[in-house]
């Protein structure tokens, strides 16, 4: 099953593709062409070393082609993807995720099933970006919704987190009400320039309250927000947020910012984030990485009373690739997926971004600076389960907007009572 | 200040006498001479604008597909869009509240030149600095003055002992609107201060020395004879000042976006979101908010025209 | 003694003004100053203590934006488009000017109004469809594409400052060139130019600094990172997540160096030049 994060040995087919790779490449004319690829993560060394390497690999099995990545931060991508693509121009291939189905509607991307290699690639992966039967996008980062902490804080508050790592609700808010007390941050988190983090709680505590099926129903329209199990859940965040579990400039603190805020400067207790969190946090302190020696743990989200799900988590698919339907080589853009997708550059993933990923990939003896990291992160796997999509990936239209402004930003941002949150998701969400 | 506007209408009523053929030229020459303006002008300023009346009654989708929709965007616009309608009443406040401050504002520091303040020479040109910085600069550089943590604002009311006041300036929506609009007075003051004083030293000095005999106290001198006397400068700078405003988009983009809950949305703004950031790829829902805004200025520039300059209209 | 006493009650009401004045210095300079002392220290430095001197003074920190990041290249991007813009638009604009101040002929008021309306169009009527068209001429995401579009916007201002200038000019003047021998071009050439040149100089000053802070047109016309303006490579750098603060300063300090220079030694005429619409 999916759950399994891409671990399972799949190292005959790897060989088998790795042949068939070889095949595409003698074929391959020499003629001189770029392939023009324009990614996000500008700022994660590791991924950019990622997908650097596969550019090379390319152009090493492709004589006379150049692959040329032009590196972006996230909203500039967009901003200029916008633009060029109903110009009929843009890049042959670029970053994508999952939720930005408008793209595939207008049909700015084409399906990739007959293109690119899927049998690197797992099933339940390839299924996210599965549309009327078509598959769009070539998913390579996998990610779990973690509840990061800093063990040394939760110490000093004296509070002893259970070997499975699991609170409930109440003990969590209590831990937000003494972090307060003590004048630390109870929960580093800001939604300055990204459309969710600040629903990563409330997303969690909804489906482990409602379970999958219900939780899947709350964001496609078909439950009330007003059902007492949604109020309840919203009640209790409500209840974090009077507390002062959110930063002060928790409207305005970027993402990035708001990883700093954790585990540099002023420090917070927890830290509830995807888990690519380590993308950017294990790069070297001067560069803006977390310090050497913080003592990063993981909990689990908190339990909710009488909740239905309470060992769900989210998993979902973050940095995806697709081909632009204006490209010129679509062959040699879906060779490039493919060199993104062998088992050993999913290998070379998990062990230098620390992070899962929707390639088939063999790591069973993980090793490396950050190994103690990753075996707790396996570790808080045990016995979960998954619940594939987040939010954002389900809502649409108005919805998705709403989502933006309401369950992310003014409702953890205590601008918004519960009542007022029902009223304005239900008015773009509920189609009941 | 150039000559004044009397003055190039005497000239030109005087050069309007027939004169032996110097105001004449061949159909040649003047086309050679206008033929490049009107050309680029026409082809990238009347032709757009007319297109855009065009796609507002389309919906412009992607790969070409142009379908006619008649009135169908407008309708929506003014009927079901409660974001169109928060983005209007947010671009009326921040138009009206910046302008009224930034012309009288402007006028203020003017006097304070005009009354020969200690360096005043000098203080006329760092005050104009601002002035010359983009919307990008001053807009970057006002979120840091904001910011929560390192930010000037909050600095300065700690020092002050009001750290009580201390807050997220542009992350809630009861004080983002206003904090964007002292940045952007902050950036416009020195420009009505130099045309103010530039408008002060051209008044007759007998008159505001007669006023100084009468012992006329400052406030009187400014209500009854000052402002009077500059009130074709206040009209000027109050009518440029509110066309200039009603567009505001760099400065509100730069610095919130639009955000928190739409606090901060313009009808700028909204237009390029609609455009460029909603997931719908139409261009003809946009353009129609452009259009309808278009009239709405349009209308706000006779009616204040009409309304305040009485006889002196506009120059052109 | 009655004048003395005036004197000093004059001076005690002097006060207040002399600390409003100083005030207003330092809400109007300081924000300038603080990026200046941030664009020389390194960005842990800033965040341990926002507000300090910079020591040691990090110059360096402008040869590495210069050098490491695109400043450069955003730099001569923008030198690029605001030049040749500029120099397009002071040359058709002033032609135009000259024709419609000097020569009497039917549509000249048509033609007068046609281009000054463009004065109170906002750029949101333009951009959309203006990002239509450059696509349709393959213009779309081209500094030529920029330009084109930055002329057009600025010849209504252009002709509207110096076409009030050019009226003023003494028919006469024109007369006896006419009387010489002189052609409509070197009219044109010989009269109108060099007796409009302060005029001219104005409409320079003031397209400079508005194109070369123009950020909406550029925003939405370009996508390449390599053909970015400054503005948006600012804004670029911004955008990211773990914000270099100290960097962005030393970007900021190169858009706006090239603006105060020029402002230090022709501060009258950029006064003059920003505030021309304005005052005429």
């Amino acid at each position: 099953m999916h759950a399994c994060f891409a671990m399972r040995s799949v190292a005959a087919v790897g060989l088998v593709t790795a042949a068939i790779l070889g095949g595409v490449a003698t074929k391959a004319s020499a003629q001189n062409v770029t392939l023009e690829v324009w990614s996000h993560e500008a700022d994660e060394p590791a991924k950019v070393a990622f997908r650097e390497l596969a550019a090379k690999n390319l152009e090493k099995s492709r004589p006379g082609a150049k692959v040329k990545i032009t590196w972006y931060e996230k909203n500039p991508l967009f901003a200029a993807l916008k633009t060029a693509l109903p110009a009929g121009k843009g890049p042959d291939v670029f970053y994508l995720e999952p939720d930005q189905v408008e793209y595939i509607t207008a049909s700015y991307v084409i399906p990739l099933d007959d293109l690119v290699n899927w049998n690197n690639i797992e099933p339940w992966a390839r299924k996210v970006w599965t549309h009327n039967g078509k598959t769009y996008g070539i998913p390579q980062e996998a990610y779990t919704n973690e509840l990061y902490y800093d063990k040394d804080a939760l110490k000093k508050l004296g509070i002893a987190l259970p070997a499975n790592g699991q609170l409930t609700q109440a003990q969590f808010l209590e831990v937000a009400k003494k972090a307060r007390a003590a004048g630390m941050t109870p929960i580093s988190q800001g939604v300055g320039d990204r459309p969710y983090p600040g629903a990563y709680i409330s997303g969690e505590a909804l489906l482990r309250k409602l379970g999958p099926d219900d939780y899947q129903k709350l964001f496609t329209g078909k439950l009330s927000f007003a059902d007492p199990r949604v109020v309840e859940v919203l009640k209790w965040v409500k209840e974090l947020v009077d507390a002062g579990a959110y930063p002060k400039n928790f409207m305005t603190l970027k993402l990035g910012e708001s990883h700093y805020y954790f585990y540099s400067k002023p420090g917070a207790v927890t830290l509830p984030m995807g888990s690519w969190y380590t993308g950017r946090a294990f790069v070297p302190e001067d560069k803006g990485g977390q310090p050497e020696k913080f003592p990063l743990g993981i909990m689990q989200y908190p339990a909710m009373d009488g909740g239905a799900c309470n060992q769900c988590k989210t998993s979902a698919i973050g940095a995806s690739f697709v081909i632009n339907a204006a490209s010129k080589q679509k062959e040699l853009a879906a060779a490039f997926l493919n060199a993104m997708s062998t088992p050993e550059m999913g290998k070379m993933w998990i062990e230098t971004v620390y992070l899962q990923t929707g390639i088939k990939a063999d790591v069973k003896n993980f090793s490396g600076p950050h190994a103690a990291y990753f075996t707790e992160l396996m570790d808080r796997q045990k016995g979960v389960t998954y619940f594939i999509g987040s939010p954002r990936d389900m809502v649409t239209g108005e919805c998705k907007d709403t989502f933006a402004q309401v369950l992310n930003s003014a409702f953890p941002g205590g601008l918004l009572t519960v009542d007022q949150a029902v009223q304005m998701m239900n008015k773009s969400c509920y189609k009941g | 200040m150039s000559i004044s506007g009397r003055l190039s209408r005497f000239a030109r009523r005087n050069s309007a006498r027939p004169e032996i053929d110097a105001r004449r030229a061949g159909i040649g020459i003047l086309v050679v001479f206008l033929a490049p303006a009107l050309l680029i002008y026409a082809g990238f300023t009347i032709y757009p604008v007319l297109r855009t009346f065009y796609n507002a009654f389309h919906a412009i989708k992607p790969h070409g597909v142009v379908e006619f929709v008649g009135l169908g965007n407008f309708t929506a616009l003014l009927l079901a869009d409660s974001i169109f309608w928060k983005a209007v009443s947010n671009t009326a406040i921040f138009t009206i509240v910046a302008t009224i401050v930034d012309v009288f504002g402007g006028l203020l520091l003017a006097l304070c030149l005009f009354a020969r303040a200690p360096l005043a020479p000098l203080l006329r040109v760092v005050w104009f600095t601002p002035v010359l910085m983009s919307y990008v600069v001053v807009g970057i550089v006002w979120v840091w003055i904001y910011d929560y943590d390192w930010g000037l604002a909050n600095a300065v009311l700690h020092w002050l002992g009001l750290g009580a006041y201390e807050q997220s300036w542009l992350g809630h929506p009861s004080t983002a609107l206003s904090s964007v609009l002292v940045a952007h007075v902050w950036k416009w003051l020195g420009f009505n201060m130099i045309v103010f004083l530039a408008a002060l030293h051209a008044l007759p000095a007998e008159v505001l020395g007669a006023a100084e005999l009468d012992n006329c106290g400052w406030l009187a001198k400014l209500v009854y004879i000052i402002i009077p006397m500059l009130r074709a400068t206040i009209v000027n700078l109050l009518v440029l000042s509110f066309i200039g405003k009603m567009m505001v988009f760099d400065l509100i983009w730069i610095m919130t976006g639009g955000g928190p809950l739409w606090s901060t949305e313009t009808v700028s703004t909204y237009v390029y979101k609609r455009a460029f950031e909603w997931n719908t790829f139409d261009l003809g829902y946009p353009s129609a908010i452009a259009v309808l805004w278009f009239i709405i200025i349009l209308a706000f520039i006779a009616i204040m025209t009409r309304l305040l300059r009485q006889r002196d209209r506009l120059e052109f | 003694m009655a004048t003395q006493m005036r004197l000093g009650f004059a001076q005690l009401r002097r006060l207040p003004l002399v600390l409003f004045v100083v005030l207003y210095s330092v809400v109007s300079g300081g924000p300038f100053l603080w990026v200046a002392t941030m664009s020389l220290r390194t960005t842990a430095e800033i965040f341990k203590n926002p507000y300090g001197v910079p020591s040691p003074v990090h110059w360096e920190k402008f040869a590495d934006a210069w050098t490491k990041s695109n400043y450069s290249t955003y730099f001569w991007n923008s030198a690029t488009v605001v030049v040749v813009a500029v120099a397009l638009v002071t040359v058709i604009g002033s032609m135009a000017a000259h024709c419609l101040a000097r020569y009497r002929f039917r549509g000249n008021r048509f033609v007068r109004f046609l281009i000054l309306s463009g004065l109170v169009l906002p750029p949101q009527l333009l951009i959309l469809a203006l990002f239509q068209i450059l696509l349709d001429l393959d213009l779309y995401n081209t500094l030529t594409g920029l330009v084109i579009v930055y002329v057009a916007t600025h010849i209504a201002m252009t002709v509207y400052i110096l076409e009030g200038f050019f009226a003023q000019i003494p028919q006469d003047l024109f007369d006896a060139a006419r009387m010489d021998g002189y052609s409509d071009f070197e009219i044109f050439w010989r009269v109108t130019m060099p007796i409009g040149a302060p005029a001219i100089f104005t409409t320079v000053t003031l397209n400079f600094i508005i194109l070369w802070n123009e950020f909406l047109f550029a925003v939405v016309l370009l996508t390449d990172d390599a053909k970015r303006t400054l503005p948006l490579g600012i804004m670029h750098f911004t955008g990211s997540h773990q914000l270099d603060v100290g960097m962005v300063a030393t970007g900021l300090m190169i858009a706006i160096l090239p603006i105060i220079l020029i402002y230090a030694f022709f501060s009258e005429a950029m006064i003059k030049g920003m505030t021309a619409g304005a005052v005429r």
